[in-house]
């Protein structure tokens, strides 16, 4: 128990440097001073991204799923959050009230949308999860697509009430405060063990009575739902949503995101958010033509070379000698301690949770060849 | 540790920059021309019109300033690619906005443009838009059309329809989740003899390439109404050469422009007529047209010579235009006018009347307060059937 | 009644093409047990192989360098990208089969830019049968597609090879204590595969004569969908799936009130098979042992 207790600020490190980012700017904002249009885009658009990877982050690096149907629920909040908003818009106004209804409809209905579509996904194995979501995606796409134009504005998309862009980045970083606080307790919690539980060994989960589906659906949800929210934010920081926006391509770039950012660190996930939405639109007007494909062959190349950098079991003896942290531990000099063991950064791959026959067998029979097999019990 | 390092390395530098950016300024105080800025797709599927009205705007802006630009006061254009898509158009408005622009040809297509009109609507910049045929793109009071809007290319084509296809059978192809097509062929649809019926079918994907069971649809049809663009319509013409009966005719509208210039697609091998609504004629033997015509050939070749560049021609001159009347009423504009200021005044003038007397593609053009343009509207044969 | 030919005869030409894909994809899964997410854009590669080499005006030679360049690509995929991943999380392999789409889709777009190129392989014309308008390309697709399926179940139950194909998807350890050579019948696996998206990508020319960067990548995503229902890892499950999409997709395109969500339906197909048959109609159920 008693490395409960440790839990210090470091813990806390991203609400703080989020807060107090948000409380400076915010009082600037407040007290009448105004920003570039520029840099409250980019404000916004830092916040959403955030919330997006923070909330991929769960499931793909947690959970150990892939969902590629992220930017999907974006967009079901979106535009049902949109829809709200601007039927609200003649009673209420503009107002905060008006934006916190519309964010309890569009998460909910991304949450509930969540549900539908992990129940058939999660109950089985393997990537099936990934084409389900990914096949949402277009799914949801098409439909907003051909509404008619009273409903959701069809190919026109739906005009939105926009909130005043002095004020709203202040929102959008309280969501992602929320956002991390929710998510990041979850991770901590029994529940979240149970989640990585899964992650590493489904079998062994389900053999020690973890309910597998119930988590695999918990987290997916959690996951939704904030995907959800951060499509409100986005329907209110734009004047129209246009539903050509939340495509598989969009859902690949917060993928790109996390993965970025080291799967499994949420902290990675926000760094990597805000730095890949950062360049994104400094280079928007630098990367155009053919010159903005250049931004796909990046993301195609980071998705490569760091997953097989991270995953590759040959390349583990390498990655054990020259990752960043033992790298920039020599840079600094700082001496390590081996008894300050910090709670919360288990290795949960490298802990043991079971050996293969067939592992055992081959290092006799082929020890040149050790790592041809599934380490983790695929189908047999 | 590391990350928690790095974060609050980032955060910080957000910060500073967010300090540095604070203050309500007049961005185009330093400047030493009159900015125009437009933002469309120079690259992409699109890349044609956006090449296009950079290419014609640069032209009229040369001229302008070869002629001694506007009192003395010279005038820039900048051109920034949007690639079709409206996710851009924040970054590209502000940068254009921030940058010093004064005002603006809007966007190219009408997409980007749906956000684009509320963007300047809140700083209020005008702009004349040569080419984003949306309804709702002038629905702000800065914003006003060269090109005629979508509803009303859709009701032209029904007129021309009900005159010479009054109880007969049509067939119509449209991309039912694009703006401009759904809003030219709804239009269309409304404002139909019912006495004609419509075969119609559509298709989505952007990518598409295979449309044997669209053509399969629409192979009886004497007349297709197609209101789309040039690259989908090529393949759907290539691939329904010998299907669709050789007399039929294919109507578009100005996103057929540009269709004979396509890498790949010969026209003449087409067998059916190929017809579309515009304002210019790209064909033109006399007049300012033919002038623009042979201009624009001399200096950026006969490819991407279409409606849009000479459009956005016509805009860079009616901006022009209009400046200079105010300053000939006695307006004053000098070269470091903020955005705002000289939208109040185009706005005025534009309301008032103002008339652009020749152009590229119309005579006599005026604006409604709606901001919709009125000039007359040319029905051109791309290609006649053989 | 000309309708429902017409129809038919449509449905059956897209399918067949589904199918060719889908067949690339089910081998792949079921003896790699990877979603080979580059398999669509291979068809693009195989397309954009042809465009070159119709420059030389012999569509057999361009069809055979397109072959010979998708199985070279496809290994070398393989190799480079997944081999280093056997035996890491499934997730890892999936990302980076996404990275590699990826990949493949922005080299083509630096290559050969980002409009549509015309390309005309071969016209074969068309006939009038029974009243309908028949592609000839359309038949030639499908015939092609069944000779492939016979003659892959043919190479998988009566070859060596094949037979080794068998015994990797079953159990990889199983097979390589028999002295399989698990690695290299994975190559093989990726080869065949690779070579049937060349033919795709040329059906897909056959068909409509243009290409783009983006070519391959919503037909990739619906022959998975179309392997799925069919069963994944079974090869008729693969050419009956294809068919079935093939043939919900001209329909669904007929039937003007519900053709702008055609891909709502078929994705919507695949999720309601996930949900009441997860193995597909054809696809054998498989226990999880420890």
């Amino acid at each position: 128990m008693n490395n409960f207790r440790k839990i210090s600020w470091h813990h806390y490190i991203n609400y703080i440097v989020i807060g107090i980012l948000t409380i400076v700017l915010g009082s600037i904002a407040l007290a009448g001073g105004r920003f570039n249009s520029s840099m409250l885009f980019l404000l916004e658009k830092v916040a959403i991204s955030m919330i997006l990877a923070v909330s991929l982050s769960l499931v793909v690096g947690f959970l150990g799923e892939l969902s590629l149907g992220h930017a999907g629920f974006m967009c079901v909040g979106a535009y049902l959050g949109g829809k709200v908003a601007a039927l609200l818009e003649p009673t209420l106004g503009n107002s905060p009230l008006n934006f916190l209804i519309a964010l309890l409809v569009g998460g909910g209905v991304a949450a509930l949308c969540g549900v539908i579509i992990g129940m058939p996904a999660l109950r089985l194995r393997g990537d099936y999860l990934a084409i389900v979501t990914l096949a949402f995606g277009e799914i949801v796409k098409s439909i907003f697509q051909n509404t008619s134009d009273e409903t959701f504005g069809g190919a026109l998309g739906l005009e939105t009430p926009r909130y005043d862009k002095q004020y709203l980045f202040i929102f959008a970083f309280i969501l992602v405060l929320i956002t991390l606080a929710v998510i990041q307790n979850f991770i901590r919690s029994k529940h979240g063990r149970a989640v990585t539980a899964i992650r590493d060994n489904e079998i062994a989960a389900r053999a020690s009575g973890i309910n597998v589906t119930k988590y695999k659906l918990l987290a997916f949800t959690i996951s939704a739902t904030f995907a959800g929210v951060a499509g409100v934010l986005y329907s209110f920081s734009n004047y129209t949503v246009q539903s050509a926006k939340f495509g598989y391509n969009y859902s690949i770039e917060i993928l790109v995101m996390v993965v970025l950012g080291g799967m499994g660190s949420i902290n990675g996930s926000i760094i990597a958010a805000a730095l890949i939405t950062f360049l994104n639109t400094k280079l928007a007007t630098v990367l155009t033509g053919d010159l903005a494909v250049l931004q796909n062959l990046l993301y195609a190349l980071i998705l490569i070379v760091i997953v097989i950098y991270n995953n590759a079991p040959s390349l583990k003896s390498f990655r054990d000698k020259y990752n960043i942290g033992t790298l920039l531990s020599k840079l600094v000099r700082k001496k390590h301690d081996p008894a300050s063991i910090k709670d919360d950064k288990a290795k949960w791959d490298v802990v043991p949770t079971k050996i293969e026959m067939n592992e055992v067998l081959s290092i006799d029979i082929t020890p040149q060849d050790k790592q041809g097999y599934e380490k983790k019990g695929g189908d047999k | 540790m590391k990350f928690t390092k790095a974060l609050a390395l980032v955060l910080c530098v957000v910060l500073c920059l967010g300090m540095a950016a604070c203050g309500n300024v007049n961005y185009a105080e330093n400047n030493t021309e009159y900015v125009i800025g437009v933002s469309g797709p120079l690259t992409g599927g699109a890349g044609m019109y956006g090449t296009a009205v950079a290419n014609s705007a640069q032209m009229a802006v040369d001229e302008i300033n070869a002629a001694g630009g506007l009192n003395g006061v010279m005038f820039k254009l900048v051109a920034l690619d949007d690639m079709n898509d409206a996710t851009k158009i924040s970054t590209n408005y502000s940068s254009l906005y921030e940058g010093g622009m004064q005002v603006s040809l809007g966007t190219v297509t009408t997409q980007p443009g749906l956000e684009f009109k509320n963007l300047s609507a809140d700083d209020n910049v005008f702009f004349l838009t040569p080419s984003a045929s949306g309804d709702d793109i002038p629905a702000n009071k800065n914003g006003y059309q060269m090109c005629f809007a979508d509803g009303n290319q859709g009701k032209v084509a029904a007129e021309f329809v009900n005159e010479n296809f009054k109880g007969k059978t049509i067939g119509a192809f449209y991309k039912s989740d694009e703006a401009y097509s759904k809003g030219i062929y709804d239009q269309f649809k409304a404002n139909l003899d019912s006495s004609i019926t419509v075969v119609e079918t559509t298709f989505t994907d952007a990518n598409a390439t295979d449309f044997s069971t669209q053509i399969d649809t629409l192979k009886d049809c004497g007349f297709i109404f197609m209101p789309i663009y040039y690259t989908p319509a090529s393949l759907f013409m290539t691939q329904a050469k010998d299907v669709v009966a050789k007399d039929a005719v294919y109507y578009g509208c100005d996103g057929f422009d540009g269709i004979d210039n396509i890498e790949g697609f010969d026209i003449t091998t087409i067998p059916q007529e190929i017809t579309m609504l515009s304002h210019f004629n790209s064909k033109a033997t006399d007049g300012l047209a033919k002038e623009f015509i042979d201009k624009y050939v001399d200096k950026y070749g006969a490819e991407t010579l279409n409606q849009f560049g000479a459009s956005a021609y016509d805009c860079v001159y009616a901006i022009y235009g209009a400046m200079k009347k105010a300053i000939d009423d006695g307006k004053d504009i000098p070269v470091t006018i903020s955005a705002s200021d000289l939208c109040d005044i185009l706005m005025a003038e534009f309301e008032g009347g103002y008339t652009l007397e020749t152009a590229v593609t119309g005579e006599n053009i005026t604006w409604e307060s709606t901001g919709y343009v009125n000039k007359g509207a040319i029905k051109y044969v791309i290609k006649e059937a053989n | 009644m000309e309708l429902i030919l017409s129809t038919l005869i449509n449905g059956l030409s897209l399918g067949g093409i589904y199918a060719m894909i889908a067949l690339g994809y089910t081998m792949v899964y079921g003896i790699a047990k990877m979603l080979n997410f580059a398999h669509g854009d291979i068809i693009m590669v195989g397309g954009y192989v042809i465009y070159v080499f119709m420059a030389l005006n012999n569509p057999l030679l361009a069809i055979l360098m397109a072959v010979v360049f998708c199985v070279i690509l496809g290994i070398i995929i393989e190799k480079v990208a997944y081999k280093p991943l056997r035996g890491a999380s499934p997730l890892a392999v999936l990302i980076t089969a996404i990275g590699v789409s990826y990949l493949l889709q922005s080299l083509a777009q630096i290559i050969f830019g980002s409009a549509n190129k015309m390309v005309t392989v071969y016209d074969f014309g068309s006939v009038s049968f029974l009243g309908v308008n028949v592609q000839v390309s359309a038949l030639v697709t499908l015939a092609v597609t069944v000779v492939v399926m016979i003659v892959l179940t043919l190479f998988i139950k009566c070859t060596r090879i094949g037979r080794a194909m068998v015994a990797v998807s079953e159990d990889k350890g199983a097979a390589q204590l028999m002295g399989i050579n698990v690695n290299g019948i994975i190559t093989v696996t990726f080869a065949i595969g690779s070579a049937l998206a060349a033919l795709a990508g040329l059906f897909y020319l056959l068909k409509a004569p243009s290409i783009s960067s983006t070519l391959g990548a919503m037909p990739g995503i619906k022959a998975f969908t179309a392997a799925v229902i069919g069963g994944i890892g079974s090869i008729p499950g693969a050419m009956l799936g294809g068919i079935l999409l093939g043939m919900v997709e001209c329909i669904s395109y007929k039937i003007t009130a519900i053709a702008p969500y055609t891909d709502a339906i078929e994705f919507s197909i695949l999720i309601i098979i996930l949900l009441v048959r997860p193995t597909g109609f054809l696809g054998k159920k498989r226990r999880e042992k420890v």
